[in-house]
């Protein structure tokens, strides 16, 4: 018999399991802040990104993942202790690649929109920008709901991909901790990302503005129901001992 | 998908039969294969492919019936979602077995839990985000117990064993979980997405989700040749595409049926639209 | 690693990821996969029945993260000693090709089982149709994933970059990003633009007239063939762009400073990075408010 129990395991790592429901909480966050318009965007008739808020979701964060992992790995190079303040700089490392890629895709999308199609990026959930005071709603084309992103969508989905890529590096650092290693744990953030990140979907109906969109306000809903599904993911994940352990224990 | 909304898909088969079908085929097709391989025969690992090809068919069956409600954000997201809840179920069975000793519990609580995780997110999803779709958590559970039934079942093809030590280090560590867990994820979604509209029938959509779950069978067979050995491997990949050659060609002639006369070599736009 | 090579490697993988990216998106406007679907798929329901290819395969990302894993697994499979440690280049060749049969296994379904549920509209399923865009799909597909499985291959290896995550893992991960880069900026050229041609210029697009998609060519009825020469215009180069430059600044940024103040130099020029997209979309933005002008249509009371 092993001495890797399933009490133990739970005891052992209950910062771990409050970690993972941290992770998945800013996931749950950080989708109602990704400025998504869904089918309609692809076509100029919403304001947003013209693609789906998980597909969108997990493609930043999971950019974000690769970038933390790499970093996990030069942090805990020669086997040094990975503690806090390196888990700062993890997460860090990790919110920032996925700003990156969210604000390119949305640079290269407002070209597309303004090159390619010709129509000015406007919000017609608000009349006035909120940071930048400009008129939106004459920039409206008829019949629509928007195009494109203005400065208010930008930057609401710049903050967007920083709370996606920190929820999927904490995950991802929490189950490090528990297994030590990248495999098991890279697949399993994944995993609880795309829960965490589905789940707000439904609760905003596939689309939203960013944080200036009435729908933000639903963001409690998304919170308890992600409160629920991390929690139950953060239990089950941290059971599972790494084949290491399992060897070393036997 | 607005497409399709609106109310309860028509069904030939009813859901039970499908789900029956998918469970005791899955997790017999896995334990044979899995006891098999430890006794030291690996050629009959194909048989957990086979159990994965029925646990397909019936996570796209709840994929159908769930969708034709239009929940907002397309089909392939709640694949996801279940296949993220499958995907954890599936490693924490397997894990569980090896913890307490006895590999073989590994699939059915998987099962177990997997049922129970959709259960929980398919009530969150229903009660506090008030979706209100009356199969929302029968259907979670479907999806989420056939993604645990398709991982696990392809994870032992390529592993050889239902051990967690043999699985974690000739899955996970070399990195195959990956194309199972999307081709998973995919053969579920696939057969739905892939016959959209108002015009869909089950036994279209069904003899599709064999084809695709055959050719998650065959790459896993694939990577099965490193694993475990060459002939076990060849003997999958050959199975494989015999049962997706048949089901491509039956999806294929159904295809035929379904269209009628709009089934056409070419030519230009029909009558009235040119 | 010398700091030169590494620049080199991640100039590289830039470099990969910019024709993964054009190549990836003008395979999804031959085959109108992803939102723009939605377009193809109405035009025959409100009467429009059109010879465009139709297809989804569970959306882009996924199906993108599916022919890259796929291609990295086989390529995995076939560089492990157990089988014929076949050379890199060889075996992301190979794993490429079985991904890129996939994308025609998963393409023809599409289009046979779509076209098919919409018979009642009068929609055809036309064989020729199938037969002329499969193999350039294929194709398209082919070359994205070879550069895609490429670039997973540079940053796992461990004499390369050396990343901690399985190879198979990275390019599921790289396969999401492209599809996701892909569907949200080259596909919006062809779902805006190209689609609804007969529209005039920059006019936007009526809820009305959704579904009224641009059927018919220069001459006689339009392919999906047309749309992959019009997008490669302007979209696709503009979706390799994104991806490169996310592949590129991501990894350029990590690998350079990593060393600075103790790695929070990576995460500082990160931020400075998207401080400067911020600033230069602002700039576009007032560019095509200037430019454009208000609606003319528009009839409340907001001054412009």
């Amino acid at each position: 018999m092993t001495d890797v129990t399933i009490m133990g395991m739970l005891a052992g790592n209950l910062p771990s399991i409050i970690g993972i429901i941290i992770g998945g909480l800013c996931i749950a966050v950080g989708v109602h802040f990704v400025p998504v318009g869904g089918a309609p965007a692809a076509m100029a008739q919403a304001t947003g990104i013209g693609t789906g808020t998980v597909q969108l979701a997990a493609g930043s964060g999971l950019t974000g993942l690769l970038a933390a992992g790499y970093m996990y790995m030069v942090m805990s190079a020669g086997g040094a202790e990975v503690g806090m303040s390196q888990i700062a700089l993890i997460c860090a490392t990790g919110a920032v690649g996925a700003m990156i890629m969210i604000s390119v895709t949305m640079l290269v999308g407002n070209w597309v929109y303004i090159y390619g199609v010709g129509v000015p990026p406007a919000s017609a959930k608000r009349d006035y920008d909120p940071i930048t005071k400009d008129p939106q709603a004459p920039y409206v084309a008829a019949g629509t709901v928007g195009q494109g992103l203005p400065t208010v969508c930008f930057v609401s989905g710049a903050i967007g991909g920083l709370l996606g890529g920190l929820g999927g590096s904490l995950i991802y650092c929490m189950l490090m901790w528990v297994n030590a290693d990248p495999a098991i744990s890279s697949i399993f953030a994944i995993g609880i990302f795309v829960v965490n990140a589905v789940l707000p979907s439904y609760n905003i109906q596939g689309t939203i503005e960013g944080f200036h969109d009435p729908k933000f306000k639903r963001v409690p809903k998304a919170i308890v129901a992600c409160f629920v599904a991390s929690l139950l993911c953060g239990i089950i994940a941290v059971i599972i001992p790494s084949a290491a352990m399992l060897a070393g224990g036997a | 998908m607005s497409v399709a909304a609106g109310g309860e898909a028509v069904s030939t088969e009813t859901a039970n039969q499908v789900d029956t079908k998918g469970i005791v085929v899955g997790l017999v097709g896995i334990y044979i294969a899995g006891i098999a391989a430890d006794a030291g025969i690996p050629y009959l690992i194909f048989l957990a492919g086979i159990g994965a090809v029925f646990a397909t068919k019936m996570g796209a069956d709840a994929v159908r019936r769930v969708c034709s409600y239009g929940i907002g954000t397309g089909v392939p997201s709640i694949g996801m979602l279940a296949l993220g809840m499958g995907l954890i179920s599936a490693m924490f069975g397997l894990a569980l077995g090896a913890i307490i000793g006895v590999p073989y519990v590994g699939p059915i609580v998987g099962l177990v839990v997997a049922l129970v995780i959709g259960f929980i997110v398919g009530t969150l999803a229903n009660k506090v985000i008030k979706l209100n779709i009356p199969v929302m958590e029968r259907c979670l559970m479907e999806i989420a117990g056939a993604g645990v039934l398709v991982m696990t079942g392809l994870a032992v093809m390529i592993a050889g064993s239902m051990d967690f030590a043999v699985i974690s280090e000739k899955v996970i560590t070399t990195g195959y979980i990956a194309p199972v867990f999307i081709l998973g994820a995919l053969g579920i979604l696939h057969p739905f997405n892939a016959s959209l509209g108002p015009d869909e029938t089950q036994d279209r959509t069904l003899v599709h989700a064999y084809s695709v779950g055959a050719i998650g069978m065959t790459i896993a067979g694939v990577c099965s040749i490193a694993t475990i050995n060459p002939i076990a491997g060849i003997i999958s990949i050959v199975i494989g595409l015999a049962i997706w050659y048949a089901n491509f060609m039956g999806f294929v002639r159904l295809v035929k049926r379904d269209a009628g006369a709009g089934y056409v070599g070419t030519g230009l736009l029909p009558p009235g639209a040119m | 690693m010398e700091p030169a090579m590494g620049m080199g490697l991640v100039a590289l993988m830039g470099a990969a990821a910019t024709v993964a990216g054009c190549s990836e998106d003008l395979e999804s406007d031959i085959g109108s996969q992803s939102n723009p679907n939605s377009q193809v798929q109405l035009a025959a329901q409100v009467g429009y029945p059109h010879r465009i290819f139709n297809k989804a395969i569970s959306g882009e990302p996924p199906s993108n993260a599916m022919y890259c894993a796929v291609g990295a697994g086989v390529a995995m499979m076939l560089m492990s000693e157990s089988v014929m440690s076949a050379s890199p280049l060889l075996a992301i060749a190979i794993g490429a090709f079985v991904a890129a049969l996939l994308n025609g296994v998963f393409s023809t379904t599409a289009y046979l089982g779509r076209n098919a549920s919409q018979t009642r509209f009068n929609q055809y399923v036309y064989l020729d149709v199938l037969r002329n865009q499969i193999l350039s799909l294929m194709g398209h597909a082919y070359i994205a994933t070879f550069c895609i499985v490429g670039l997973s291959y540079v940053l796992w290896e461990q004499t390369l970059i050396g990343h901690p995550f399985p190879f198979p893992v990275i390019a599921l991960i790289w396969g999401l990003c492209v599809g996701a880069i892909g569907s949200s900026t080259g596909d919006v050229h062809y779902g805006a633009e190209r689609e609804f041609q007969d529209f005039k210029f920059g006019s936007g697009l009526n809820a009305a007239d959704s579904g009224n998609i641009t059927r018919f060519a220069e001459a006689g009825v339009r392919s999906s063939m047309d749309n992959a020469w019009f997008c490669s215009k302007f979209g696709g180069p503009a979706t390799g762009v994104a991806f490169g430059m996310v592949v590129f600044l991501d990894n350029w940024r990590s690998t350079a400073f990593a060393e600075v103040l103790n790695g929070w130099g990576a995460v500082l020029v990160g931020l400075v990075i998207v401080l400067a997209l911020v600033i230069y979309n602002r700039q576009i933005e007032t560019y095509a408010r200037k430019k454009y002008g208000p609606y003319p249509e528009y009839a409340g009371d907001i001054e412009a």
